[in-house]
């Protein structure tokens, strides 16, 4: 036997912990006969709801969906106005989160929206998106959003209706104004829109004594405040990443979370592709393992008090070494400083950071994340600004709100004075504050206290049912709005469709409050953009800024604010106590943001549920995340239930152990748990907000004690992995899979990923291949651009019609994604770099699955798309279990049954929905190649490159993936397959694939050839 | 032609014999005395019966073969037209037409035609199914599939008279001689 | 009774004295004992306590197969454990596991007849009516395991409107053909070889009913000499023909896996080893159900110890053959160093299936061994017990290739596990319960043992040694006739 085990190969990759550690409690779950967790059922699946669902829906939302908004809205193509039956248009708008908007493209059908897309002139997208605005579209068609206004009283809900409420309210505001406002107090979510921004200080002058409040959970006030202490006042700052060749992230993601994210992953990815031999460098310190850190050449995992170490480390560095110069009379912080140097933990990397700053001065940026205190903010502004990389690789403009106290003063404010009696009547704006305000908050008990409360919200949420009344919100996608993206640019947010439930938007809401004529959400945007548009006709720049989604020029005026005296130097020298290592028992608990649910809001919807997550690709679930050393110290494994004790407040947590985290923290991410989220969120994962308290929202101390049971992960990636027999073969595999170099590699030998294939050329063919004249479809993808996101998943589960099937079957290995992203980590489990490979049909010339179908129900196209034939399955599986690359889905059940009359609208009618019994895969969006072919005849031309975007394609913000005619010499995809970088994955079995890799470039430091 | 006690046509003479070894003897017999319309029947196949009865060889096999051929020629035919001439489609980029992918379904027609005729043919040689005969008419003649050994020698036989053909069989050892009545007509 | 006067000793004909021929059968047997040994069971009023009991236990065992798949047809193929990447298990392992079970009547009936093995003229009969019944229960399982039977008809090559045509380049649409030719050939060749022995009943019949039915289904037959003639020629062309097809049956089966792209099913090998393997477990079937049997029925005089001794020593060649297969398939991975394929074979055999795996090898290798013992051979118990032992072996011979190899493919990502849900463990265990109730039917009214050809092979008192040999011959129906001895 020992005979036939192979010998590693090059570096030893492996797929999760259960691989790395060869330890004997590994073997003995080795040889337990089934993995555990699969067995057991979760309460409720999408699929059980989705039975339960029948047609119990508002019929009056379908059809009202049919009429044409009563506002003219302009199409984004240019196309005399007006509208084709059964011609998609799109449309263009903006979706604002927590105040920062991302610009999109709504592709409407007859009048009802089926995709969304980034909008390529927006800054803050640049066509790309991230999946939460992907998965926006099956929000609006939730089912189980609030259909009607309720009253609620003593925890029984009335059905009521808006003359109601107007009635209700009319009376309430005419009392308070008479009082001026008093008692009125308003709670909204943070919102980039200048109109509420309007509609606030109109209230504000008309009822002088109501006050504001405004609450988000997942708060970037440290960012905010942080700037308020290097320069004296806030400001808002952005960054430029395609300028930027060195970028030291200190327990930030400004890839996947920081506003922007989207346009900064685009300019990120752009430097990565060593293009004229540049390639920019990343550095990053985090206590958790982010998107930007799988992404960064150089990472380094720190608890989240120990990243200030660090920063506090490279500053003294730069100040004290280096003589950058100190901002004028700053004593204290040069002590300050001194007790950094003098700390005795000496973290690795700093002098490489320190070195690549200065060699890179104002190319480069250092950035701090909304989980580090206000100081370690300002020295970040305070570095920039000494390195010269202040304005040039980030730009500052004074914050448009500076007068607003921050998101935990105010809540607590806010409850406070209920708690007292001091409020009147509370009108909130969204939000719901009842789950998700810091724990020492007891939001629910001061909203007891006031008489009158009125809620606006989508659904009807924890908060609306500790509310009087609750009154539905109109879907971003159905009401008028406006909204700045993360540069200040100015966009309207244009309903695509009338509201299904009659909701009414923040805006309108307030309009009816203030009862000054201007009623319409329509007219109180024309009104506030009116002197943005300046002078000139009016309506023509209006309808400019509704076709293109965005006001040219509209973004703020960047400016370069110099440092004040740093006052704030002893709350740094304060950090400089923290001890990287937690005390035995205890861990440091990361609250991290959650990809799919953000702070709990999209908890109802099935696409982000099923969404894995990049890293641990767990789906519907927010396990607490700690590395292998402190899973053993605690003895407790994935899928043991802990009880987190913190601040004397108790949460109930799955573990989940994920390499790369720092010793003694435990990552958990809220948003999960909730109790009236709906059918699809309701109890699914752990609601860890009882463990926020106070003004530190992003850590606490915590003491951790295993429960000794067990809860069900839906992993679909790992999971039933459990051999060390498997580990080593997948270590032994991975690098063939998943080529990558360092730059210095790529320069010496452009060629290195083909050398790295069992042999090389063409492998010789039996029989001569078909050839394909006129278009040959083709894909790439770069691995060195994909950070692993997850929006090409998204992008294809809305464009194909893909049904969510629910925990249980994803634990059964019966998702139904078209295109997954693979994860592999390698190196050590405290410092593992991670590896992302987007996996889909390969459309193999070769393909192995079309000969084994017994009816020919998948076959080759004239063009060489490999083409299911849906209704001539009849589901052997026999194709699947011939597919090397195992990318083929099988619909075990009917996946589609029970869905109501608003659910289907989200269908794209392009495509087919496949009932039960079908295999299906990725079509290269046939559907979009066909429309293009169309589009093009009709112009009487031929398709030119770039016609044909798959969804995936579209939608990766890193423009990783390439679709293109591989028959055209002049294009991307042609160029990029004929790249020394490509390779085929499995091409040494003859699949002959049509889908090519670009191997994966890295820039550590030491390979000095990466900068010129 | 004399009528049988009953009246009806006279059908033939049956004769039973006690052992394979006395039916082989009387055969030899019978076929030398120059009968042509005769049988002998045996509750299994006894060796060297048809060489002492004259029996020629059957065509079955050449049939069998024909039936193979036509297997082997439609199971190809059928591939070839189907897959390659009247809806061509690329599958898993191999040629239309590649013999060896169709050899197993040609094979199996070729075995399954040639079965069907061998089981057919053999039955439609011997005039079966059919289902009433003179002899089992013969309470005797039950025997004949348990332990009986049996000769019937058939009035239409030009050299065939009641009395001559009688005493040859009693010549010919057998243990008991009777009469056989045609069917009605 | 005759077999009440003769006791185990008399009863024992496996010497193997080569100076006389041992006797097929045994005792004080003329052509009408046997007659009516035979035909006593499809006669009597009432069978024994113990049919009964069977056939309850059976029939309930059919009811819930038919349940199981009413389920999985009204709700999808979901309610098995399948997954990605296994996307086949329980349900095809069962139609390999059965096809594999329904070669040993083929083989016995024409193989063994052409191999002049004269011996099988007791066991035939049985055997070829198992082959029917374990290739019913084999069919059943393509049909049902795409969930949707009532599309399960598009295979098959008929003019449609929209003419499209099944792809004649996929093994599943070899296997269409090859096991409907093997069910249509095995069906003629069982009921002609009945012909005869069905005319005995009908001659037997007492009353009109048995008289019509078996009349009919004999077609008239009695024993025409002319007739017997065609019917051997006839007889030996089956013959003749089922040998390749029972031989490329279950290598068209093996294609399924040969065929494909899968590590650890990619491999030539396939063909033998699975018609190894199929004569094994075939054997092994025939064991366990004419143990029991003749027991029950009294035909230990028939159905002989040497009979057993003689399959034995089968199940032990084909067992090792197996084994060999096993073995060599471990040889060409390392030999061949594919990464893919090493992982594979090493993942078989330590990897979570691993138990599946060693279970394979010890049922179907090791404990048959034991039947190279004279003794434990011609001890019915034993025999009975082992040949359970390898019909185990052989249904995870089949679960381990189809599953182990599926489970951990090319990619590590998709790897994956599985797990039968209790649907797919009753629809097998329901399986059974068909094969049982039909093989209990056969029992009850057709003649289980071929009584024209033993009568054939019987010692006649009358008949000194060569004649007899000339009716072994004879029975053999070789083709020209009139040759000397």
């Amino acid at each position: 036997m020992s005979s036939l085990s192979g010998q590693g190969a090059g570096k030893a990759y492996w797929r999760s912990l259960e691989d790395l550690a060869g330890s004997v409690e590994l073997r003995a779950l080795a040889e337990r006969e089934f993995p555990e967790g699969v067995a057991e059922e979760p309460a409720t699946s999408r699929r059980d709801f989705l039975k339960l669902m029948g047609a119990s829906l508002a019929l009056a939302g379908a059809t009202a969906c049919r009429r044409w908004p009563v506002e003219r809205i302009v199409p984004f193509a240019h196309r005399p106005e007006g509208y084709v039956p059964g011609e998609p248009v799109q449309f263009a708008t903006a979706m604002d989160l927590a105040g920062a908007a991302t610009g999109l493209l709504v592709t409407s059908y007859d009048g009802r929206p089926i995709k969304i897309e980034g909008n390529p002139l927006h800054p803050s997208s640049l066509g790309g998106t991230d999946p939460l605005a992907q998965a926006a579209l099956l929000e609006l068609y939730d089912p189980d959003r609030s259909t009607a206004p309720l009253r609620i009283a003593r925890g029984q809900q009335i059905a009521s209706s808006f003359e109601d409420v107007e009635r209700f309210s009319r009376e309430l505001f005419r009392q308070l104004r008479e009082r001026r406002g008093e008692g009125l107090r308003v709670l909204s979510e943070e919102s980039s829109s200048p109109s509420l921004r309007e509609m606030r200080s109109r209230l504000l002058r008309a009822l002088p004594a109501a006050r504001w409040h405004e609450w988000e959970p997942l708060t970037r006030d440290a960012a905010r405040e942080g700037a308020a202490l290097a320069f004296g006042r806030p400001y808002r700052s952005w960054l430029l990443l395609d300028r930027a060749d060195v970028i030291v992230c200190l327990d930030a993601d400004p890839l996947m979370t920081e506003p922007g994210a989207v346009r900064y992953a685009r300019d990120f990815a752009r430097a990565r592709r060593a293009e004229g031999g540049r390639m920019n460098r990343l550095y990053a310190i985090e206590p958790a393992l982010s998107i930007t850190g799988a992404s960064a050449d150089h990472r380094l995992a720190l608890s989240r008090a120990a990243v200030a170490l660090v920063a506090g480390r490279i500053a003294a560095e730069l100040f004290l070494r280096c003589g950058l110069p100190l901002p004028g009379g700053a004593e204290e912080l040069r002590h300050a400083l001194e007790r950094f140097e003098r700390h005795p933990f000496r973290p690795p990397l700093v002098t490489d950071i320190v070195r690549d700053l200065l060699a890179a001065r104002g190319r480069a940026v250092v950035l701090a994340g909304p989980g580090q205190p206000p100081a370690v903010h300002a020295l970040v502004h305070l570095l920039n600004a000494a390195l010269g990389n202040a304005g040039r690789t980030v730009a500052y403009a004074p914050d448009p709100d500076p007068e607003r106290e921050s998101h935990a003063e105010s809540i607590s404010a806010l409850a406070r004075d209920a708690g007292a009696g001091r409020v009147e009547a509370l009108l909130l704006l969204g939000g719901n504050p009842v789950f998700d305000a810091p724990a020492d908050v007891d939001f629910a008990g001061a909203l007891g206290r006031v008489p009158h409360t009125i809620h606006l919200s989508l659904y009807v949420n924890e908060t609306s049912r500790a509310c009087a009344w609750h009154v539905p919100r109109a879907h971003f996608l159905e009401s008028w709005g406006d909204a700045r993206g993360h540069d200040g640019t100015l966009s309207v947010v244009q309903p695509l469709i009338e509201p299904l439930y009659d909701g009414r938007s923040p805006i309108e809401l307030l309009a009816h409050a203030l009862d000054d004529g201007v009623t319409s959400g329509y007219d109180i945007v024309r009104r506030t953009i009116a002197p943005a548009l300046g002078g000139g006709d009016f309506e023509k720049g209006w309808r400019r800024v509704l076709h293109d989604g965005l006001l040219e020029g509209s973004a703020w005026a960047a400016e370069t604010p110099s440092p004040v005296r740093p006052t704030w130097a002893p709350a740094l020298a304060a950090l400089a106590e923290a001890d990287p290592s937690a005390g035995p028992g205890r861990v440091e608990l990361v609250f991290a943001r959650d990809l799919s649910v953000y702070d709990g809001r999209f908890a109802n919807n099935g696409w982000l549920q099923e969404l894995p997550d990049p890293i641990t690709r767990v789906t519907w679930d927010n396990p607490a995340l700690v590395s292998p050393s402190t899973a053993a110290e605690l003895g407790v494994g994935t899928g043991d239930l802990v009880r987190i004790r913190a601040a004397a407040r108790e949460a109930e947590v799955a573990v989940f152990v994920l390499p790369g985290l720092p010793a003694g923290t435990m990552t958990v991410s809220p948003g999960y748990g909730r109790r009236a989220a709906g059918r699809v969120g309701d109890g699914v994962g752990f609601d860890v907000y009882p463990l926020r308290v106070g003004r530190a929202l992003w850590r606490a101390e915590a003491e951790v004690v295993p429960t000794g049971r067990r809860w069900p992960i839906a992993s679909v990636q790992d999971h039933h992995l459990i051999d060390v027999l498997g580990m080593k073969e997948r270590g032994r595999r991975a690098v063939r899979l998943i080529r990558e170099g360092t730059l210095a590699d790529f320069l010496d030998h452009p060629g290195f990923a083909k050398q790295a294939r069992g042999h090389e050329g063409e492998l010789p063919q039996l029989y001569r291949p078909w050839s394909y004249e006129g278009h040959k479809w083709g894909m790439t993808v770069d691995l060195s651009a994909c950070i692993g996101c997850g929006s090409c998943t998204i992008a294809c589960q809305a464009e194909n019609n893909i049904p969510i099937v629910g925990k249980r079957e994803v634990a059964r290995g019966r998702e139904m994604h078209w295109i997954r992203v693979d994860r592999y980590f390698s190196g050590t489990a405290d410092s593992p770099e991670v590896r992302f490979q987007p996996m889909t049909c390969h459309h193999c010339e070769n393909a192995p699955c079309e000969q084994v179908c017994p009816v020919g129900a998948t076959l080759h196209d004239h063009e060489g798309l490999n083409v299911m034939v849906y209704n001539r399955c009849i589901g052997t599986r026999y194709c699947s279990n011939n597919c090397p690359y195992k990318v083929r889905r099988f619909n075990w059940f009917d996946n589609h049954r029970g869905l109501g009359p608003v659910e289907k609208m989200v269908f794209n009618p392009e495509v087919s929905v496949r009932s039960r019994g079908v295999m299906e895969k990725c079509t290269f969006c046939t559907q979009r190649i066909e429309a293009a072919r169309a589009e093009a005849k009709k112009q009487g031309r031929p398709l030119r490159d770039g016609d044909v975007e798959p969804a995936c394609a579209q939608a990766c913000p890193t423009e990783a993936i390439v679709f293109g005619d591989l028959n055209d010499p002049g294009s991307r995809v042609r160029r990029l397959q004929d790249h020394p970088r490509a390779y085929g994955v499995l091409e040494e079995i003859g699949t002959r694939p049509r889908l090519k890799y670009l191997a994966r470039l890295r820039n550590p430091a030491g390979s000095e050839s990466g900068r010129a | 032609m004399s009528a049988g006690a009953s009246g009806r046509r006279l059908f033939g003479l049956l004769a039973e014999f006690r052992s394979p070894e006395e039916l082989l003897q009387a055969c030899r017999q019978i076929r030398d005395a120059g009968y042509r319309s005769w049988d002998a029947h045996t509750p299994f196949p006894v060796h060297g019966l048809e060489a002492a009865m004259g029996i020629r060889h059957t065509v079955l096999p050449w049939l069998v073969l024909c039936g193979g051929l036509a297997g082997a020629l439609g199971g190809l035919l059928l591939q070839w037209w189907t897959n390659a001439l009247d809806y061509p489609l690329i599958v898993s980029g191999k040629p239309l037409w590649s013999l060896p992918a169709n050899i197993p379904v040609a094979f199996e027609m070729t075995i399954l035609l040639s079965a069907v005729t061998a089981f057919f043919g053999m039955f439609a040689l011997n005039r079966l199914p059919r289902f009433s005969h003179p002899a089992f008419r013969s309470a005797r003649f039950r025997r004949a599939t348990t332990d009986g050994f049996f000769v019937t020698i058939e009035a239409d036989d030009p050299r065939f008279d009641v009395e001559g053909t009688e005493q040859l069989l009693r010549s010919l050892g057998a243990s008991a001689v009777e009469w056989l009545e045609d069917e009605e007509d | 009774m005759a077999e009440a006067v003769l006791d185990e000793r008399a009863l024992d004909n496996t010497s193997d004295d080569p100076r006389r021929r041992a006797p097929l059968v045994l005792g004080a047997n003329d052509l009408v004992t046997i007659t009516d040994k035979v035909c006593r069971v499809p006669e009597a009023p009432r069978m024994p306590r113990a049919w009964y009991v069977a056939l309850c236990v059976s029939a309930a065992f059919t009811a819930v197969l038919a349940a199981m798949i009413g389920y999985l047809v009204f709700t999808g193929v979901g309610v098995w454990g399948l997954n990605r990447p296994v996307g086949w298990a329980f349900d095809i392992t069962n139609f390999v596991f059965w096809v594999g079970i329904g070669h040993a009547g083929t083989l016995i009936s024409a193989i063994l007849f052409l191999f002049r093995q004269s011996w099988r003229t007791a066991i035939n009969r049985s055997a070829e009516a198992m082959t029917i019944f374990a290739v019913v229960c084999a069919g059943l399982f393509p049909a049902i395991h795409v969930g949707r039977i009532w599309v399960i008809y598009w295979v098959f090559p008929y003019p449609n409107q929209m003419a499209v045509w099944p792809n004649f380049r996929s093994p599943l649409l070899w296997d269409v053909f090859a096991v409907g030719t093997y069910l249509v050939v095995s069906v003629l060749f069982w009921y002609m070889g009945m012909v005869p022995d069905l005319a005995t009943l009908r001659d037997r019949a007492t009353t009109r009913a048995r008289h019509l039915v078996y009349g009919v289904l004999a077609m008239g037959w009695r024993g025409s000499a002319r007739h017997w003639h065609r019917y051997e020629k006839a007889y030996l062309l089956l013959a003749a023909l089922a040998t390749p097809l029972v031989l490329s049956v279950h290598s068209v089966v093996s294609f399924d896996f040969a065929v494909s792209m899968l590590p650890g099913w990619h491999t030539t090998i396939f063909p033998p080893y699975f018609v190894a393997g199929a004569i094994f477990s075939g054997f092994g079937m025939v064991l366990t159900l004419l143990v029991p049997a003749r027991e029950l029925f009294g035909l230990k005089d028939v159905i002989t110890l040497r009979h057993l001794d003689n399959m034995c020593k089968i199940v032990v060649a084909t067992g090792s053959i197996v084994g060999y297969a096993y073995a060599v398939e471990f040889f060409v991975a390392w030999y061949g160093q594919n990464e893919y394929e090493l992982f594979t074979f090493l993942n078989r055999a330590l990897g979570p299936y691993g138990w599946c795996y060693w279970t394979m090898v010890s049922c179907n290798v090791v404990l048959p061994q034991l039947f190279w013992s004279g003794k434990l051979r011609r001890t019915p118990w034993v025999v009975f017990g082992l040949s359970l032992v390898v019909n185990v072996g052989m249904w995870f011979e089949r679960f381990v290739i189809i599953v182990s190899s599926l489970h951990r493919d090319y990619l590590p990502s998709s790897w994956g596990f599985y797990k039968p849900t209790w649907v797919e463990i009753l629809t097998l265990m329901g399986s059974f319960g068909l094969f049982f109730t039909l093989f209990l039917l056969f029992l009850r009214f057709l003649p289980m043992v071929a009584m024209a050809e033993v009568k054939a092979v019987m010692p006649r008192p009358a008949a000194e040694e060569p004649e007899h040999e000339v009716a072994a011959r004879a029975l053999a129906g070789r083709g020209g006739s009139g040759e000397p001895t």
